[in-house]
């Protein structure tokens, strides 16, 4: 479960986050929806507890994230925007970095590595380095290693971004088999289509503040659109106009 | 264990990994390690070649008939060589064909024996330095005959040599050569010292501002571990790095003592075995406090590139003692054991030149490094929390 209540976070005279909650349930997909700059990535670094907000709380299931950020971390799998792989490491040897960090035994760690390569389908490139891969290749790696201590929280920036047909499929159905083990998705994107293909909850973004939260239907409902690219077109011109 | 430490371990362990697959880096810090070495091999070696060439000296001497007791005499000598000079003297000097050419006028022969100073010419070119020498040896060889026909006359004359000997003059001989191999030979020290720093160098910078460009510092930090591990790990890779050419260019200069003709130039030098450890207790220390300068000023810096501008100037740290002494003599007063970078290079020097300082010496030259690496880890700690820093500005 991750928890936001009335973050805000400046960057100099900028306002990047303007008092954002929301709440993302365990056994659900959340889907934090947004155009470009509207705060969704600094909303997610606070969440994932590398940048501290002004003002207001994060919680990570019962951990205050700003408190005790490494309590909260080892709750959270995290994939950043931009991946950040290591060119000269293979890609299990990114698994094992990351695991070894999180402190799992190194027999455990083994297994779990097998077992997120057989899952996204990584056998092939398991042991090459990451410097040739290609951008499908490179999320899988990335998206191994945030799951690689079996995290009850997963929260994805912008995961499917440049990925082809087949890969997003992939991504798409992790997400969904993550949510089915019971754990607490959050995902971002600024793709209409991919959020209401895939999430149980939406919180549409812009400007640094929250304008919708809801189902997909209750979004319809609340704009007035039966389209939900127009609801959410709608929802980001708006601005400063709603608040829910 | 305390699990910060196994986390800087962790850290530790795959930035060596990484830094040992990137084949650039190892080139540069290869280079490094064995450039000094190889610069005075080279420098010593052609020093030597010249002191030799020298020792066993050719003398050309036009008329060589004229004065056949000269001749004789020099043959005598030990690594001299008479030969018949070249036509024109003056014109194979000025060529370069000839170092030096002895020119015996025809009237030597009818003065010397006249008991009237005989007239010889030396021919030579002093602006030619690689040939002086060959000509000081010449010139010398001259004086001493001379000399001994001075004292003969003298004898046959009743008249004590020593009586026109108002001066015993003693020559206690530095010769340029000597001078010059020892001065190359204190470039030992600052050899050693600049591939400490350039061992450390690269990860150092590659996995801060390396890190941070390549955008993988974001995910790392979402590990659950203190700041301070991932600091200290990167810390511990570069001073590891730094140490092993430390020992690289170490063995390659006492392989190089030994290859050299020192014996030759008068020079007591050798790195043996009993060396590593007073050097290694030397400089091991340096290599903690550059590793942790590199580390705090790559994270400072705003891309890779301007990491990579900020080490071409901190190079000069490990530099400047061994410039500064060739132009102040430091000695070793007991303050300059208290200065990071000066430290190990006087322990350094005073290790190679045969004289083992004392205790307090290396602790408080350690004691130094260490206090310094501990602010700058601290300072790169709190750098590496301040969300400017980790997101870039």
């Amino acid at each position: 479960m991750l928890k936001i209540t009335d973050a805000r976070k400046r960057f100099g005279s900028v306002t990047a986050v303007d008092g954002v909650s929301f709440i993302a349930r365990d056994g659900a997909i959340t889907g934090l929806l947004g155009p470009n700059g509207a705060g969704k990535t600094t909303t997610l670094r606070m969440l994932y507890a590398v940048m501290k907000p002004d003002s207001g709380q994060v919680q990570v299931d019962d951990v205050d994230a700003v408190a005790s950020p490494q309590a909260a971390q080892a709750r959270l799998g995290v994939l950043p925007d931009g991946f950040g792989l290591y060119p000269r490491l293979t890609a299990r040897e990114h698994l094992e970095y990351f695991g070894e960090l999180q402190g799992i035994e190194p027999a455990r760690l083994t297994t779990r590595s097998e077992q997120l390569l057989d899952l996204l389908d990584m056998r092939a490139i398991a042991d090459r380095r990451t410097s040739g891969f290609s951008h499908g290749e490179r999320t899988k790696v990335a998206l191994a290693r945030a799951l690689v201590h079996d995290p009850q929280n997963v929260l994805l920036d912008e995961p499917t971004n440049g990925l082809d047909v087949m890969s997003t499929r992939a991504v798409r159905a992790i997400v969904r088999r993550l949510r089915d083990e019971g754990r607490c998705v959050l995902f971002s994107s600024h793709v209409m289509q991919e959020v209401s293909a895939l999430c149980d909850s939406i919180v549409v973004i812009a400007s640094g503040r929250v304008v919708a939260h809801g189902t997909p239907d209750d979004l319809r409902q609340h704009t007035g659109f039966e389209n939900l690219e127009d609801a959410f077109v709608s929802l980001a011109g708006l601005e400063h106009g709603v608040h829910d | 264990m305390p699990r910060t430490l196994r986390q800087a371990l962790i850290v530790c362990r795959k930035e060596l990994k990484d830094s040992l697959r990137d084949r650039r880096a190892l080139l540069s810090i290869v280079f490094s390690v064995v450039i000094g070495p190889v610069l005075i091999g080279f420098m010593m070696n052609r020093i030597a070649d010249r002191q030799r060439e020298a020792n066993t000296v050719v003398i050309p001497i036009v008329g060589l008939n004229r004065a056949p007791a000269l001749v004789n005499w020099l043959n005598q000598q030990s690594g001299v060589q008479v030969v018949s000079g070249p036509t024109e003297a003056e014109k194979a000097v000025r060529e370069q064909r000839e170092a030096v050419v002895v020119v015996v006028p025809e009237d030597f022969a009818e003065r010397f024996r006249a008991s009237r100073p005989a007239p010889l010419q030396v021919v030579a070119d002093s602006s030619r330095q690689d040939v002086q020498p060959s000509v000081q040896r010449v010139k010398a060889l001259l004086q001493q005959y001379a000399a001994e026909i001075s004292s003969l006359r003298l004898i046959v004359r009743g008249v004590s040599p020593t009586a026109v000997r108002p001066l015993d003059i003693d020559e206690i001989e530095v010769s340029t050569a000597q001078q010059r191999a020892a001065q190359i030979l204190t470039f030992i020290p600052m050899f050693i010292m600049v591939a400490g720093f350039v061992g450390g160098m690269q990860i150092a910078t590659d996995s801060t501002a390396g890190e941070r460009e390549r955008g993988s510092l974001e995910p790392l930090l979402v590990n659950p571990a203190p700041r301070i591990a991932f600091v200290a790990g990167k810390w511990m890779a570069a001073t590891l790095a730094a140490i092993v050419s430390v020992c690289l260019t170490t063995a390659l200069c006492a392989q190089l003592t030994r290859l050299l003709p020192l014996q030759d130039m008068g020079i007591r030098l050798s790195i043996g075995f009993e060396h590593v450890g007073p050097i290694l207790l030397a400089v091991a220390p340096m290599c903690l406090f550059t590793a942790a300068l590199q580390e705090t000023v790559a994270t400072l810096a705003r891309s890779f590139k301007e990491a990579q501008t900020y080490m071409g100037v901190l190079i000069l740290g490990p530099m400047l003692p061994g410039v500064m002494s060739a132009l102040y003599p430091l000695g070793n007063a007991a303050w300059t054991y208290a200065v990071p970078m000066l430290g190990p290079y006087v322990l350094l020097t005073d290790v190679l030149g045969g004289r083992l300082p004392g205790a307090t010496a290396f602790v408080t030259s350690a004691l130094t490094c260490l206090v310094a690496s501990a602010i700058l880890i601290r300072i790169t700690t709190s750098l590496f929390r301040s969300e400017q820093i980790v997101f870039g500005r």
